[in-house]
């Protein structure tokens, strides 16, 4: 411990005199070339908001012996209270930051220099430019409608969102307490970004225009409806899976979740499938970002855990990419093709939500679902 | 008396007053409680997050946002500190005072369910309660048939029994240790007098136990409003909110600002009540009850109702101990949480890993993360309860023998603030502390110590609380002699107080190791990834959709926290004449 401690306090010195010069030349290094380097520094952090890091680490292991890949799985708003923490204390235990929560993320942690940008040179070309700034994105996750397929064989039981304020839906929608997970606070933010859409869907389903009843627009409106007619919070995704997807329900709720969790169906004796055809859409679709810590106790290595999981050149992206190549989850770069269980990335209905537009009213739409609960 | 002057004469009777130990215990408390508390106000009241203050107390928000959590909150606080120390009570009085059947068996399990990290208990009590208002699985009681009502599955009504049977062996374990040290003339007394059973318990018993009944329903109080999962588990799905659940979410979606708000204003809150409490005790004169002299007393004879009595004793111990734990390990081995009792396999305990099976996970004995978070976790359980208990020890020592003043009564306010934080904002508050360097202090950040010391201040109210409640029996008389005959400080602590209150010590130090081996809240933003502890690990499993690891994690966890009470009690037993027949 002394010993680690007395070499950190002598590396930070020489570190920070060279971290710019180094860090700059780094970002242009090929995979081939970072290697020895980050076989020098022999270890690498990764913090990741999903529990598939696991498989990335052995896999990363076996690709690059010799390179210790310790992944840690830490939710996102844990992530970046810990970011901020820690670099308050002037410790930086992260080289690879693996997040969602972006409309958070670049306030907290971009702007405020705690993570820094890195896109592997070898894929540069093969990422969409929106997907590289200001933060490279790895894929896209998901917060959609998802009903129960074996109760619902003929295809998802609502045609709009409006149908989730009938009386027919009343208790039988589910979702996690947006006051209590970021997406979906984005999700709610989202739908009244988007009031034009859903004052067109509105009409579309009742015949009338929308009476707004003090509600600011119809995207406020819906969410003051939805909570009218009692849908119910739960705490994590997984209680709105079991909820939704078990099998063997006569008369099952419906509720937003993550595509993906579709992938899980078979362990858990789910039947979840998207409710893609509701109108005006059934949910948000966002990116999930790879960052480097701007300070980076394993600079090399850190960048080719970043490679690694920006998939290699086979097909389907190899080892690095296989934990994140499953249905409903999009991979963001363009020559892999896209999962063939999944409805494809250009008839997903899901809007694209635009995090620097999201931050911006999503505290306001936060305090709206509190007078609502 | 002092007045003012800087002879020796003078220096003496400061000393005499015990002003030096109260000064040098309050820079102790203030060094580990107060200035990481100032921090978080002082965050609040900066410029632009001031603004936080009038959202949560007189804007639009505040109904939905701090009022009616209010209400819940208080609501939970009062109905679980009544139910925990009748409960408590009456366990401790049939254990310590009567001849009921099997008084060691119902002191030992009376000692477990607060092993059992709620939300374990709460997970349990959906399994068996759930009713189909969420859909899915439902529990085992609508699985019968019975249709059970939205009142009985979610909100308020399953909060408060979950967290009094969870609660309520604390204030066993405190009232028990402070009957057992009722002095047997005072009831010998009465006996000769012709008093009744009933009128030695009014007249002599509940007046003497008063600071162990009141610490008792202090603690639940406290740890009742604050408590996080319960609520959280219970509560969400009817939107039932508390202070606690308020200000996670707040901080969850980053609103740190209304959240810190919110916590401060459950701390004051908390403060009032606490306040109120001590005032009680502290008006009496005193509650020395072990003395140079005296025995045991005769128990209770209690008759014919020895056997519905112990009865009662088992519906209420099982309810809280066994059930819960049925729950806990059946689901460590189900696969799916839809069959707890189906499909068992083995592998999250002792399976290698398998890339087709929970994501390629081994179970916990091959798992190497969570071998070496057992090890840091039980390291710091025995540092946290050593350092915890001297700590406890001075404090208690100090407010029990010199109650006068300010400084005392601060010295007890304090020592009780970290009941009223919420885990998770104490553990931002430390990092914000200890993680920069203070002068020739390095930053702590993800060091052992950074845990020891946290947790040390964090559970601090457990150890002066117990520590208290036995100190103020051990007469002061014992101490007198000895300093009339030239013992020093150090000397009279060694020999005289410690040994006498050894027994309330150990019992302070043991609910601290476990509290600290099972605590989640506190730990989660501390834990670093070179420092892993066991219910973090547990936590992240959880979180991920791994409950099965979880849950066997849990096990383990309460294995370690049974074992240690029951070495405690091994230990304890040649001190413990209440347990022998």
């Amino acid at each position: 411990m002394n010993v680690t401690k007395a070499t950190r306090f002598g590396a930070i010195g020489i570190f920070l005199a060279s971290a710019a010069y180094a860090d700059g030349h780094m970002d242009a290094m090929t995979a081939e070339e970072l290697l020895p380097l980050a076989q020098q520094e022999g270890a690498v952090t990764v913090y990741s908001f999903t529990s598939r890091i696991g498989r990335v680490e052995a896999a990363f292991e076996e690709a690059y012996p010799g390179i210790d890949l310790q992944g840690f799985d830490i939710s996102s708003t844990e992530q970046i209270a810990r970011l901020k923490a820690e670099a308050q204390a002037g410790v930086a235990n992260a080289d690879v930051i693996y997040i969602s929560d972006v409309p958070v993320v670049l306030p907290e942690l971009l702007e405020t220099g705690i993570i820094t940008p890195y896109v592997p040179p070898r894929v540069a070309d093969r990422v969409p430019q929106e997907y590289q700034s200001p933060l490279l994105a790895q894929r896209l996750s998901t917060k959609v409608l998802m009903y129960n397929e074996a109760a619902n064989p003929n295809g998802a039981p609502v045609d709009s969102l409006w149908d989730l304020t009938r009386d027919e839906w009343a208790a039988r929608v589910i979702m996690v307490d947006p006051l209590q997970r970021g997406d979906y606070l984005d999700l709610m933010t989202e739908i009244v970004l988007r009031s034009d859409e859903m004052a067109q869907a509105y009409e579309t389903e009742f015949g009338e225009a929308i009476m707004l009843d003090g509600a600011a627009n119809a995207g406020e409106k819906f969410i003051m409806d939805l909570f009218d007619n009692d849908v119910i919070l739960v705490s994590s995704t997984d209680d709105v899976n079991a909820a939704v997807g078990v099998i063997g329900q006569d008369n099952p709720p419906i509720g937003f979740t993550s595509y993906s969790d579709r992938r899980d169906n078979e362990d858990e004796g789910w039947a979840l499938q998207v409710a893609n055809s509701v109108v005006p859409a059934p949910g948000i679709i966002f990116p999930a970002i790879l960052a480097l810590s701007a300070t980076p106790k394993n600079p090399a290595a850190a960048r080719l855990v970043i490679d690694f999981l920006m998939g290699d050149e086979t097909e389907t992206g190899g080892p690095g990419l296989a934990p994140f190549y499953v249905a409903g989850d999009y991979v963001t770069r363009s020559d892999i093709p896209p999962h063939p269980d999944a409805v494809p990335l250009d008839e997903f209905a899901a809007w694209r939500i635009d995090p620097a537009e999201t931050a911006t009213i999503r505290a306001e739409i936060g305090d709206l679902i509190l007078t609502l609960q | 008396m002092s007045d003012g002057s800087i002879s020796s004469q003078g220096r003496r009777v400061l000393f005499r007053q015990g002003t030096v130990l109260k000064i040098i215990v309050l820079a102790l408390l203030t060094a580990l409680i107060v200035l990481p508390l100032i921090r978080t106000v002082l965050f609040t009241l900066q410029p632009d997050t001031f603004v936080a203050w009038s959202d949560v107390l007189i804007g639009r928000l505040s109904t939905n946002l701090f009022y009616k959590p209010l209400a819940n909150t208080l609501l939970i606080g009062v109905v679980v500190s009544t139910g925990c120390v009748l409960l408590g009570g009456f366990l401790a009085w049939l254990v310590v005072m009567t001849n009921v059947p099997y008084r060691r068996t119902i002191g030992v399990m009376a000692t477990l369910p607060f092993m059992i990290p709620s939300f374990a208990a709460a997970l349990a009590w959906g399994t068996l309660f759930r009713n189909d208002r969420i859909g899915g699985q439902v529990g085992w009681f609508q699985g019968l048939g019975f249709d059970v009502p939205n009142w009985l599955a979610w909100g308020i009504v399953p909060t408060l029994i979950v967290l009094t049977l969870h609660y309520f062996s604390l204030a066993f374990t405190i009232i028990a240790a402070a009957l057992a040290t009722v002095n047997s003339d005072l009831v010998e007394a009465a006996q000769i007098a012709g008093a009744k059973g009933r009128r030695i318990l009014t007249g002599i018993i509940l007046p003497v136990t008063t600071p162990a009944l009141v610490a008792a329903g202090s603690l639940c109080f406290a740890g009742a409003v604050s408590n996080f999962a319960t609520p959280a588990l219970l509560g969400l799905p009817v939107r039932m909110q508390t202070l606690s659940t308020r200000l996670f979410g707040m901080i969850e979606v980053g609103q740190v600002g209304r959240g810190y708000v919110i916590g401060i204003l459950l701390v004051l809150i908390s403060g009032v009540f606490l306040w109120a409490g001590n005032r009680i005790v502290s008006g009496r004169r005193s509650y020395a009850t072990i003395t140079g002299k005296g025995g045991r007393a005769k128990r209770f004879d209690l008759r014919s109702a020895r056997w519905p009595l112990f009865a009662i004793a088992m519906i209420i111990l099982l309810a809280s101990t066994v059930v819960p734990v049925i729950v806990l390990v059946a689901s460590s081995f189900a696969p799916s949480s839809a069959n707890l009792f189906s499909g068992w396999t083995t592998h999250y305990w002792i399976g290698t890993s398998n890339p087709s099976f929970a994501q390629g996970v081994p179970g916990i004995v091959y798992n190497a993360d969570i071998v070496r978070a057992l090890t840091v976790t039980l390291a710091l359980g025995v540092a946290v309860a050593f350092t915890g208990m001297i700590v406890g020890l001075l404090a208690s020592y100090t407010t029990a023998r010199f109650r006068e003043g300010w400084v005392s009564a601060a010295i007890t306010q304090i020592s009780f603030l970290p009941l009223l934080v919420p885990g998770i904002a104490f553990g931002a508050a430390y990092i914000a502390y200890l993680g920069a360097p203070i002068g020739p202090v390095p930053a702590l950040y993800g060091t052992f110590a950074l845990l020891v010391i946290a947790g040390t201040a964090y559970l601090l109210p457990f150890a002066v609380q117990t520590g208290r409640a036995v100190i103020q029996q051990v007469g002061g008389e014992l101490e007198e002699s000895a300093r009339i005959t030239g013992a020093g400080f150090v000397r009279r602590l060694a020999a005289i107080t410690v040994p006498l209150a050894v027994r309330g010590l150990a019992a302070g130090g043991i609910l601290i190791f476990v509290k600290i081996v099972r605590d989640l809240s506190l730990v989660v933003l501390l834990f670093t990834p070179t420092m892993p502890v066991l219910s973090v690990v547990a936590y992240r499993y959880a979180s991920e959709g791994f409950g099965q690891f979880a849950n066997a994690i849990t096990v383990v966890i309460l294995a370690i926290s049974i074992a240690a009470t029951l070495i405690a009690n091994r230990l304890q037993a040649k001190s413990q004449p209440w347990l022998k027949d």
